[in-house]
């Protein structure tokens, strides 16, 4: 055996002697190669905390594709994150201490004086997975083909998508069309709320229904214009229809004293609110059209990301999203990327930061902060570096700022002298690696 | 080459581009006309129809048939370019035609380098004994396709495939490799496995076009030159990689012929290869 390789080996060396005899040159350098990993996996783990012990948010999420060559792929992510801390119910600060009743019906919370009302009893985990095929059809196109799911405590999610895409004028220019439809369910705490029923006191869910579902239509069209070299222009334009239930089951709106502003008091019978709050009320439709561009332009080795988005729904919310970074090289293997990004958005016209006592209920009202008029930026930067095996690792960290303001119409005797819309800043951490196998 | 040939070039300006490209294709047809079996005009056919006269050949003529010869050396025989008249009995069309052993004892009269003079430069075969550098020509053609983009673009990093023996000799600027899919042998198109080639060549020997099925047997169109049968227990393709095309054709060659040994033929030379 030992023989019979030696003797194998000398095929080799024989080879090599008799190749450059033929060829009439020296042997060329040594052949470097190496087989592509079939998987590229992206993993990163996110931590996101709001200030003033609000949201914290740890996520940890891996993409793999697995790359069957000629442009056929399978890309699978699956994401886990962890939702801790508090948010704002939609109630107002008020002149006195304010309890409510948990969304689960079975105690109570209480709020200072003055202080913005937060509901801590927020906590939940999500597990997220998409999957998703692409590959081309024929020559001209490209089709992709997805699903996903998610789960968490009180919500499920699945939905499917599909694409596809054409190449014209020398690949220079991409068409694309998309379409995504999903079937969420909401199975809230405690039940959903009948909207703008009153908050009842603890043990009383006979506002509570169960649950309830909702579905949502996107449609995609786009196009990609490679305009030179150096510069790709991509504008897209996206429809989206929601329709079902739209309201957030857990938020509330106050119900005030029409000249003071003040929280309008009630005494519960055992356990409960000490206020009257309403569950809010949102159509049961939106439409939302939105125009995205997008330019990447490279001025030599740094690549500019510049984008901005348009998007205005039947909800009057109106929303301005900038946003840009750009890519510099550090040395061969590293690159950092400072990134900045600034949205503003107008309120939804059922838009209410409280209801008064003595007019009619409205059809629809909500004081979700997050439809509100609002402005926030995002600044930070990404640090990457590429290991010696071709592997990367990365981190990234942002602060974001949001202020915004209750139009000043609404704001009713004494609210204006409390904080009506607190201020709220983040940071996002992550850290990422990639590699390959 | 009766095969599709394939450039591709790292960003350049296009005059070099155009340079290059025209380099490569004059050097593919070159060889093509002067060792190809299939032209009446050039030196093969003069050595075939020679009649057992002495041929005198030149230099480039001279260092092809001594390569051959250090195959057939090294393959104890299995190996031979005067094998080519095989194919008059055997068709490889994926049909099921299998000459008779008769049919193939009468034509391995005419088989054998043993029975050629060769005495560099000159080379006298017996009438009707035929030479054929089909087993070589393709990838020496790629050899001297880089060499040549080599001297006059230096620096400029291309990869040239003739048929899927493909060498890339200058590594991309851009640090970046070549990617290299290696078909499947049964979903022709669709690669099993992506290779990220800086420098080297692959090569690539294999029946997944060419072979007969009889009475269950896929005889593959590798011959064994000894015996005039196809090499029992080949692999579907071996694939190669080597620093210059000619050296990894050569060694996929090899392996085939070791049918079976394939693998541990190619283990021992501790060469990268990828069978299927």
């Amino acid at each position: 055996m030992n023989e019979d390789r030696k003797g194998s080996r000398n095929i080799n060396a024989a080879l090599t002697a008799a190749s450059c005899a033929l060829l009439g040159t020296a042997a060329p350098p040594p052949a470097k190669a190496e087989e592509l990993p079939r998987w590229s996996l992206d993993s990163a783990l996110l931590y996101y905390a709001e200030d003033n012990d609000r949201v914290q948010d740890v996520s940890a999420t891996i993409a793999a594709i697995r790359d069957f060559g000629d442009e056929r792929s399978l890309a699978l992510t699956l994401s886990a994150d962890t939702l801790t801390g508090a948010s704002p119910s939609g109630a107002i600060a008020s002149n006195r201490p304010q309890t409510f009743t948990t969304p689960s019906g079975n105690a109570t919370y209480t709020t200072a004086a003055g202080e913005v009302p937060l509901d801590d009893t927020f906590l939940d985990t999500r597990y997220a997975l998409t999957v998703n095929w692409s590959q081309p059809l024929g020559r001209a196109y490209k089709a992709s083909a997805g699903v996903s799911f998610s789960t968490e405590y009180d919500y499920t999610h699945l939905g499917a998508n599909l694409g596809l895409s054409r190449d014209f004028n020398k690949r220079n220019t991409t068409l694309s069309f998309g379409v995504a439809y999903s079937q969420d369910d909401i199975e809230p705490v405690g039940g959903v709320p009948i909207p703008l029923s009153e908050m009842l006191d603890v043990g009383l869910q006979g506002n509570k229904l169960g649950t309830d579902s909702k579905d949502v239509l996107d449609l995609l069209l786009g196009v990609t214009q490679v305009l030179n070299r150096t510069t790709v222009l991509r504008v897209n334009y996206s429809f989206s229809r929601s329709s079902g239930y739209l309201n957030d089951p857990y938020k509330i709106l106050s119900v005030v004293d029409p000249l003071s502003g003040d929280t309008l008091v009630r005494t519960p019978v055992g356990d409960g609110p000490d206020g009257i709050y309403r569950y809010e009320s949102r159509p049961d439709s939106r439409t939302k059209h939105s125009v995205f561009a997008e330019m990447k332009h490279a001025f030599g080795a740094p690549v500019l990301h510049a984008s901005y988005r348009f998007m205005t729904d039947d909800w009057s919310i109106e929303s301005h999203t900038l946003e840009a970074r750009l890519r510099w090289p550090l040395g061969a293997a590293s690159y950092i990327e400072p990134r900045v990004r600034f949205y503003t958005q107008t309120e939804a016209d059922f838009y209410r930061s409280s209801l008064t006592v003595i007019e009619p209920l409205p059809e629809f009202a909500s004081a979700d902060f997050r439809l509100g008029r609002f402005d926030a930026s995002t600044v930070g930067f990404k640090f990457g570096q590429q290991t010696a095996t071709g592997n990367e690792w990365n981190v990234r960290l942002e602060y974001y700022q949001q202020t915004g303001e209750i139009p000043r119409a609404q704001n009713i005797g004494a609210q204006s002298t409390r904080e009506q819309y607190p201020d709220l800043s983040a940071v996002i951490l992550q850290f990422g690696y990639r590699f390959g196998f | 080459m009766a095969c599709p040939c394939e450039l591709l070039i790292e960003r350049i300006d296009e005059p070099t581009a155009r340079a290059v490209l025209n380099a490569v294709a004059t050097c593919a047809w070159a060889v093509e006309e002067r060792f190809s079996r299939y032209r009446s005009n050039n030196i093969v056919h003069r050595i075939n129809t020679s009649d057992g006269s002495p041929i005198t050949v030149d230099e480039e003529t001279a260092n092809l048939l001594d390569f051959a010869e250090q195959l057939t050396v090294l393959s104890d025989g299995a190996f031979d370019i005067t094998s080519g008249v095989l194919r008059t009995v055997w068709t490889f069309d994926g049909g099921d035609r299998v000459p008779s052993q008769e049919q193939i004892q009468k034509v391995r009269e005419l088989i054998g380098w043993h029975k050629v003079e060769w005495r560099r430069p000159v080379l006298r075969m017996r009438p009707h004994m035929q030479i054929d550098f089909g087993g070589i020509g393709k990838e020496y053609a790629v050899d001297c396709a880089v060499s040549l983009v080599e001297r006059i673009a230096p620096g400029v990093s291309c990869l040239v495939n003739l048929g899927g023996d493909v060498a890339v000799r200058t590594p991309r600027r851009d640090g970046q490799p070549w990617r290299v899919g290696i078909e499947s042998h049964n979903d022709v198109g669709s690669p099993t496995t992506t290779v990220a080639l800086h420098a080297g060549a692959l090569a690539t020997s294999g029946d997944s076009r060419r072979f007969v099925m009889k009475d269950g047997i896929r005889h593959s169109h590798i011959l064994d030159a000894r015996t005039g049968w196809p090499v029992q227990g080949a692999p579907h393709s071996v694939t190669v990689l080597a620093q210059t095309c000619t050296q990894a054709g050569s060694l996929s060659t090899l392996a085939m012929l070791r049918g079976q040994g394939a693998r541990s033929f190619l283990e021992a030379q501790r060469a990268r290869f990828w069978i299927q």
